[in-house]
């Protein structure tokens, strides 16, 4: 197997601007497959706009994006049968039960009904939300909608699993249960990118880029990241804030 | 391959078109807004909007007083078009009342008319309030109606009359009453639909997008085209319920009947919709924000089909420009094919050209909403 072919995403030189903004500055990335990677920054970074040109929602400026080796804004479609999304935003259909929203999602995906029985199942079951199938995601808490949302994204069996900042207004409970399911996900051969701007959670990858200004600044293994900068991995924020002494230094 | 893809885009379709109905379910507002608005609306507009023209208020000033000048009084009030307001000595004191809006016309029948009348020299005035224009010219036709019926009898029961040298036999076709209700009550039924179909779709879509929904979908396998189709289909549904129900309406409350081809109707209405409902659609496509969305919806629905469809002002007496424009709107047509369906009996070969118009502007609404319709959030 080669090198590229195990490259399950990849972003080449991307640029992206929304009017004015550059939102994305020539930014490549390659994540592999069975991997979890975690892209980090601050609010405004970039993240969200580099898994939706990812997830095919939007199209880049300049540079190009792979999903599975093909392109996930084509037409036709092949990349967003093999791919999950978790977006950022509460996109779920509030006023449809846990039950309404799976068995939408499902159809559209197109699984029988045996297959979608399974499946619910099984994700009410890892998500346990299966005491409150009948209850409107609206009036889920934060940790259950993202989990009823992730629930959503595993329907088809995705080998891909896209997930913008799945973590964020979660409490800390929450936070753990959900990575404690990602990392089964993983087990199970499923390729993660996570975008987070919590700097402790960037140790829970096994790859981290750290996304700042629309520029990826550094990326490696956490704990490799800290030790060049002489701080302990638990203590990523720190990593994080020497990278940008550094860069903004050198820009001075 | 080719049947199981149709297969799975038609399962798509029904998804999303179910996930609407479920929506629907969960907001019966949208519901009640869509069958009962048209019909409430159409039977208050069905007895507001009325041409009928009786019980107008006269001003009398009978300066006569004799058996002539009051059996012409008599003969206006006779038939409950006209009713006595006001019996004023002068005609000063008459027209103060006009100017207060009490009467809209004021008769003043001169001293020495009956005497005129045997004569054959008799002279009437009539007094106009001329700032409702139409009140007013209805007001003098019948006035000079009156006025022709009652002279033989004013000039004597045995007084020979010269033959007319042309004779003219007035029947009106299709609406013999000539009742309002007959002519308001079909462009009536294409105004609200018009209204209600634009604005239930430009409502349902721009949700979407606001709400950050389109994203989720956008993720997923489903076509611009199985969206589309998925989030037309209950609102078609709905919308020839609407049809049915003021149809019904119509028939019932104002007596409107259905004389020509009801397959005709019923096609005419399903090309009308889908038209309305994707022009709903490219208006959501391009707000993508439901507070704009409505208003333009309301505006671009709302305007054109009264003033510019034929349902109060003929569209012969529009502008040159103005007409133009009218063939751009699609009530236009379909208050067409509905007053030839009721009222005229008229079916296809009558009213091909109507439909052909119909299903031309559902397909260019169509084409240019999914045109504008990206798979994509930029």
């Amino acid at each position: 197997m080669s090198a590229a072919e195990t490259r399950d995403l990849e972003l080449r030189d991307v640029r992206r601007s929304f009017g004015a903004t550059q939102a994305l500055r020539g930014v490549s990335l390659a994540v592999r497959q069975g991997e979890v990677y975690g892209l980090v920054g601050p609010d405004g970074a970039g993240k969200t706009t580099a898994m939706r040109i990812l997830s095919g929602l939007l199209r880049p400026h300049e540079g190009s994006a792979t999903v599975l080796g093909v392109d996930p804004a084509h037409p036709r479609g092949e990349a967003r049968e093999r791919l999950g999304l978790v977006p950022q935003r509460n996109t779920l259909y509030g006023d449809l039960s846990v039950d309404e929203n799976l068995h939408f999602f499902a159809s559209l995906f197109g699984l029988s009904r045996p297959d979608f029985e399974a499946r619910r199942e099984r994700l009410l079951h890892i998500t346990r939300l299966g005491r409150f199938t009948e209850r409107r995601a609206d009036a889920l808490s934060g940790g259950m909608y993202k989990k009823l949302a992730l629930a959503c994204a595993l329907l088809h069996r995705p080998r891909v699993l896209l997930l913008d900042e799945p973590t964020n207004g979660v409490d800390p409970v929450s936070r753990r249960e959900l990575w404690e399911l990602l990392y089964g996900l993983v087990h199970e051969g499923m390729t993660l990118l996570v975008s987070t701007p919590y700097m402790d959670e960037a140790a829970r990858c096994h790859r981290v880029g750290l996304l700042y200004e629309g520029q990826l600044i550094a990326e490696g293994e956490p704990r490799a990241l800290a030790r060049a900068h002489g701080v302990s991995p638990s203590d990523f924020e720190s990593v994080f804030l020497a990278i940008i002494a550094r860069r903004d230094g050198r820009a001075a | 391959m080719v049947a199981s893809t149709f297969g799975r885009s038609g399962g798509r379709i029904l998804a999303i078109a179910g996930k609407e109905v479920l929506h629907i379910r969960r907001d019966p507002r949208t519901l009640y807004l869509a069958l009962a608005m048209p019909v409430v609306m159409l039977v208050l507009f069905g007895f507001g909007i009325s041409f009928d023209v009786d019980h107008l208020e006269l001003a009398v000033v009978d300066q006569d007083g004799t058996w002539a000048s009051r059996e012409l009084v008599r003969q206006f009030t006779a038939s409950k078009e006209f009713v006595v307001s006001t019996e004023s000595p002068s005609p000063e004191q008459a027209l103060r009342d006009a100017r207060r809006g009490h009467v809209v016309a004021v008769l003043v029948l001169p001293k020495g008319f009956a005497r005129a009348v045997s004569s054959g020299g008799a002279q009437v005035q009539l007094l106009v309030d001329g700032a409702d224009g139409n009140t007013a010219t209805q007001v003098l036709a019948k006035a000079q109606a009156l006025i022709q019926v009652a002279s033989p009898r004013l000039a004597g029961e045995g007084a020979p009359l010269p033959a007319p040298p042309v004779e003219v036999r007035i029947r009106t076709l299709f609406n013999p009453g000539g009742r309002s209700a007959l002519f308001v009550v079909p462009g009536l039924a294409a105004y609200l639909l018009a209204i209600v179909a634009v604005l239930m779709t430009a409502l349902t879509v721009a949700r979407e997008w606001e709400r950050g929904s389109m994203e989720q979908l956008f993720a997923t396998p489903v076509g611009r085209m199985e969206i589309v189709v998925g989030k037309l289909l209950p609102y078609l549904c709905i919308g020839l319920a609407q049809v049915l129900l003021v149809l019904t309406a119509g028939a019932w409350v104002f007596s409107v009947p259905i004389r020509g081809s009801l397959p005709v109707l019923g096609l005419g209405a399903l090309l009308f919709l889908i038209g309305m409902l994707g022009q709903g659609l490219l208006i959501s496509v391009v707000t993508r924000n439901q507070v704009v969305a409505t208003q333009v919806a309301t505006l671009t629905s709302m305007l054109p089909s009264m003033l510019l469809s034929g349902f109060i002002f003929p569209i012969s007496n529009l502008p040159a420009p103005l007409r133009l424009l009218s063939t751009l709107i699609p009530a236009r047509y379909f208050v067409s094919v509905l007053r030839g369906v009721l009222l005229r009996g008229n079916g296809l070969e009558v009213l091909w050209p109507q439909l052909g118009a119909l299903a031309l502007f559902a397909l260019l609404i169509l084409a240019a909403a999914m045109a504008r319709f990206q798979r994509r959030l930029d």
